[in-house]
């Protein structure tokens, strides 16, 4: 295989080179390098593509070195897709093997067996809980979902609900107040165990197989669910990398491949939970659920952290701000930089573990300063990010997923 | 790289602060003037005056040439490596080491970027004037050695105005405190003449800076013109009305439509041949007076619309717009050539005219977006680096742009500088006596010429001087 051809040159193009999105990157405001800056990945894959460079252990660095947080494609004036260039580069150095043994037996196991797997995940997940406590929130539970969740009062619509790999083993709690938000505003929610991981965390690696043979699996668990009129419904994720990936699905496969248009319809269909229940009747029927409590106020005041997957991939930044509002009783605080990304990034927080404390530490001083008592967050990554850094800070503060807190304020 | 210099070297910055490796130096290429390229031998990353002292102190024994870089968005090609040269980048030097709300000024390192600055003193209702369109991403210390202006210096002045003192490291590695000389300075006025020397006479690493008073009334108006020359025109009007708006900015259809279909989308309409882009600030009373001046003027030059910005957030968007247009523009083709063309305000209109007719003439694209207030025009060339014969072109419009402003009574940078790009055209505007003279000056701090050599003065001047 000739490495040139691992970049998506034609998208490489894309970048005038006008540095705009440097001050946004994590790694580059970390550690002041510009091949490790957004313009400085690019300019190497450009570099690769056009026979300049070597696709070496240098090179594999600073594409593994970026946590894909898009916070650069949230600001690039020119339209650069980094997040797909990126997913692009990185399925080619996999299918170079450029990286070391070890690197490459982590993968195979976390990616060829505990994510195309709900028993095999669900053991690991066990025996985390015992060998690292320390990485576990502390509230981790986990629970699947039933097949079907009525809903309370009127049913106005159905809809899918993705349980996820991670959510359901760990935030299994989190699935549950989901369903239950979704059942109070009117959903029927449905699940099903063959919607099992969406293949998010193999896209961003670049274990570009294993993440279609998962995309097609979601795409036909998916089809297979429809509403009355024979129409898919819609798929509804509460978790935000997820819900990013489900969006842009399509990118697997190539356009003449027929899975692309499935992907697509999918992608179409696709919502982050925040989006369904700002709309209406949903916001409605939620609002008129809402009862002011002690237990919600002892919450405030509350701070919501944008997930990078839900604000740079999703553009999705209002309608979570516009539920929180709903909040009886409850003030709510800005938290600064709550786009910037908290370093947990998947597997990342694991692979770089000291930049990924560096990048914690920021947002711990950020949410010192808002003076908030309660983190919200909507993504599993960034829950146990957020869960790990406020009890090694000794704050006394409780991290939440936007779920939970609607689910405690509808409770009846 | 001698094997004993790299070795002292990283013994001063450590792994963190040396990028050696190919792969990882070959990002540091170029800067914004993306088709000037050359690989450095090394780039240091110190983290205060201090290291950057020491390693220049090594390569001034070593007799190693030298070129600063900030965040590496100048469009001159002033931070273009030189051969066999090393990069300082102060990319690592990012702290704001004192405010001083009393007497408004900062004191910061040199790669702390612009807009930082502005977001630390925000809440004292104070924040830094200059404004270049890439302040989210420039350095305060590339601001200063490019003497960078931005929509609002047409109120406030350029980098200039606004730089109160500096601590430089000369090209021999001595440490000049020059901090001191807040108020009027005793002897020459070194801070002056360092600033716009574009990395030519050290690399500064502390720069003292004023803070302006945040007004009271902001308000940002949106005139929209059928014609590119009623705006012009309307630029002129209101200057001879005394209306005196804090920023006056014009952008014509193409930049509008690429705006709009970024990620910026600012809502400018994409029927307008041209947005006027006005900025009113003071307080309540002097606002109003001014919108009074400015209504009638711009009817009367035929705006088929005028509004003002109806929230801080759509005043922010489209202010965004105005800034993030150069990017925008690179979804018209790979790269994008920046020309940086001052006229007198006056000749402005003929200018545009001009301007477009060169570029037609040669098959390019063009759009133009400028700080009309000031005289000077953005044409934003689009292109393609790798059709070489397209880039002769492009190289070739932009010569020709430069010698209609000459032409026309104007000069050779309103604000991105001379470096690289720019340096064969000082010999159009400057006798050979006026450079040696600048030689000279240069030669004063830098007598082997180690500092940005090939940049901003013609080096065959400065032979000349030595023969
Ligand atoms: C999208 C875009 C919009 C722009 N808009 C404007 C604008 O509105 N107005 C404007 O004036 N410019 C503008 N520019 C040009 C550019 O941003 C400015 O020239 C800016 O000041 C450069 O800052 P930098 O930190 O990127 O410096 P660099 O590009 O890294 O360096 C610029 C020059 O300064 C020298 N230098 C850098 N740091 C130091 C230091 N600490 N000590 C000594 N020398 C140093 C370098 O050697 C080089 O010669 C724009 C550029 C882009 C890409
Ligand atoms: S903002 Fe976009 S065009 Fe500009 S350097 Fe970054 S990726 Fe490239
Ligand atoms: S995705 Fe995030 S880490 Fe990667 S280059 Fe962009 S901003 Fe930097």
């Amino acid at each position: 295989m000739d490495a040139r051809t691992i970049i998506d040159y034609a998208k490489s193009l894309d970048c005038v080179h006008c540095g705009l999105c440097l001050n946004t990157c994590p790694t580059y405001r970390l550690t002041g390098r510009e091949p490790s800056s957004p313009r400085g990945r690019i300019h190497l894959m450009r570099s690769l593509a056009e026979g300049e460079i070597q696709a070496d252990a240098d090179f594999a660095h600073e594409m593994d070195f970026c946590l894909l947080c898009r916070h650069c494609e949230s600001v690039c004036p020119s339209g650069v897709k980094f997040g797909a260039l990126m997913e692009h580069t990185r399925a080619g150095l996999a299918a170079l093997e450029k990286r070391p043994l070890h690197v490459r037996l982590a993968r195979a196991i976390g990616f060829g067996v505990l994510l195309r797997d709900r028993g095999a995940l669900s053991l690991a997940a066990a025996l985390a809980r015992v060998f690292a406590p320390a990485r576990m929130p502390l509230r981790a539970e986990r629970a699947y979902q039933p097949t079907l969740t009525p809903a309370e009062g009127e049913r106005t619509s159905a809809v899918l609900m993705l349980e996820g790999c991670v959510m359901s083993e760990i935030f299994g709690g989190v699935n549950r107040a989901t369903a239950a938000v979704l059942a109070r505003a009117g959903c029927e929610v449905r699940a099903t165990p063959q919607l099992f991981c969406c293949g998010s965390l193999h896209a961003h690696s670049g274990e570009s197989s294993g993440a279609r043979a998962l995309a097609r699996e979601a795409i036909e668990a998916s089809e297979a669910l429809c509403d009355e009129r024979g129409a898919p419904l819609p798929l509804v994720s509460n978790s935000a990398g997820c819900g990013a990936h489900l969006k842009e699905l399509a990118a697997l496969f190539e356009e003449a491949d027929p899975w692309h248009a499935r992907a697509a319809a999918l992608s179409a269909r696709t919502l982050d939970f925040s989006q369904l229940l700002a709309r209406e009747p949903q916001r409605s029927l939620l609002a008129a659920r809402m009862r002011a409590s002690s237990e919600l106020a002892e919450l405030s005041p509350i701070a919501w952290d944008d997930p990078c997957h839900l604000c740079h991939a999703q553009g999705v930044r209002r309608e979570p701000r516009a539920l929180l509002a709903l909040l009886p009783g409850v003030t709510r605080v800005e938290l600064a930089g709550s786009e910037d990304c908290c370093g947990s990034a998947g597997a990342w927080s694991l692979t770089h573990a000291s930049e990924s404390s560096a990048l914690l530490e920021g947002k711990l001083e950020a949410l010192r300063a808002s003076g908030a008592r309660t983190l919200v967050t909507s993504n599993p990554g960034c829950h146990m990010q957020w869960d790990a850094g406020v009890r090694r800070a000794g704050l006394d503060v409780r991290v939440l997923h936007l779920a939970e807190l609607l689910e405690l304020a509808t409770r009846n | 790289m001698d094997p004993g210099l790299l070795r002292g070297l990283r013994e001063i910055l450590g792994e963190a602060g040396l990028v050696e490796r190919r792969n990882q130096r070959v990002p540091y290429e170029c800067d914004g003037l993306a088709f000037a390229r050359q690989l450095p031998e090394l780039v240091l990353l110190p983290r205060n005056t201090d290291e950057t002292a020491r390693c220049m102190r090594l390569l001034d024994e070593a007799h190693v040439p030298i070129v600063a870089r900030g965040a590496g968005t100048g469009l001159s090609g002033g931070a273009t490596p030189v051969e066999h040269g090393v990069l300082i980048g102060t990319s690592r030097m990012r702290a704001i080491l004192e405010i001083d709300e009393r007497n408004r000024f900062a004191r910061v390192q040199a790669g702390v970027v612009n807009v930082d600055l502005s977001h630390a003193v925000e809440q004292l209702g104070l924040f830094y004037a200059p404004d270049p369109s890439s302040q989210k991403a420039c350095t305060l210390g590339g601001n200063v050695a490019e003497n960078s202006g931005g929509p609002h210096c047409f109120r406030h002045g350029t980098t200039t105005r606004h730089v109160l003192g500096l601590v430089i490291v000369t090209p021999q590695g001595e440490v000049l405190d020059l901090s001191k000389a807040r108020a009027e300075p005793e002897g020459l006025d070194l801070v002056g003449f360092f600033t716009g020397s574009e990395g030519m006479l050290g690399v500064a690493t502390e720069l003292t800076l004023r803070l302006t008073q945040t007004p009271p009334v902001v308000e940002t108006w949106l005139a929209l013109f059928r014609e590119l020359d009623e705006a012009c025109e309307c630029v002129s009007d209101l200057i001879r009305a005394r209306a005196e708006p804090s920023a006056i900015e014009i952008l014509d259809q193409l930049t509008i439509e690429a705006v709009e279909a970024s990620v910026l989308r600012a809502g400018y309409p994409k029927e307008a041949g041209a947005v006027l882009l006005l900025e009113l600030e003071g307080r309540e009373s002097e606002v109003a007076a001014q919108a009074r001046i400015l209504e009638p003027l711009v009817r009367a030059r035929g705006a088929f619309e005028l509004r003002r910005a109806r929230d801080p957030a759509e005043r922010t968007r489209l202010w965004a717009g105005r800034k993030g247009a150069y990017g925008a523009m690179g979804r018209v083709a790979p790269d994008l050539y920046v020309c940086d063309a001052v006229v007198p305000r006056r000749k402005l209109r003929e200018l545009v005219r001009e301007t477009t007719a060169i570029c037609e003439a040669r098959g390019l694209k063009v759009a133009n977006v400028f700080h009309a207030g000031d005289g000077n025009l953005h044409p934003n060339i689009s292109y393609d680096r790798r059709d070489k014969e397209e880039l002769a072109r492009v190289l070739d419009a932009g010569d020709a742009i430069l010698k209609a402003c000459l032409a026309a009574g104007g000069t050779l940078s309103g604000e991105h500088g001379i470096g690289l790009e720019k340096i064969g055209a000082m010999e159009w505007l400057f006798t050979r006596e006026d450079l040696a003279a600048m030689c000279r000056a240069r030669e004063a701090w830098d007598p082997e010429c180690r500092m940005n050599p090939g940049k901003l003065i013609p080096m065959r001047a400065c032979m000349e001087t030595r023969t």
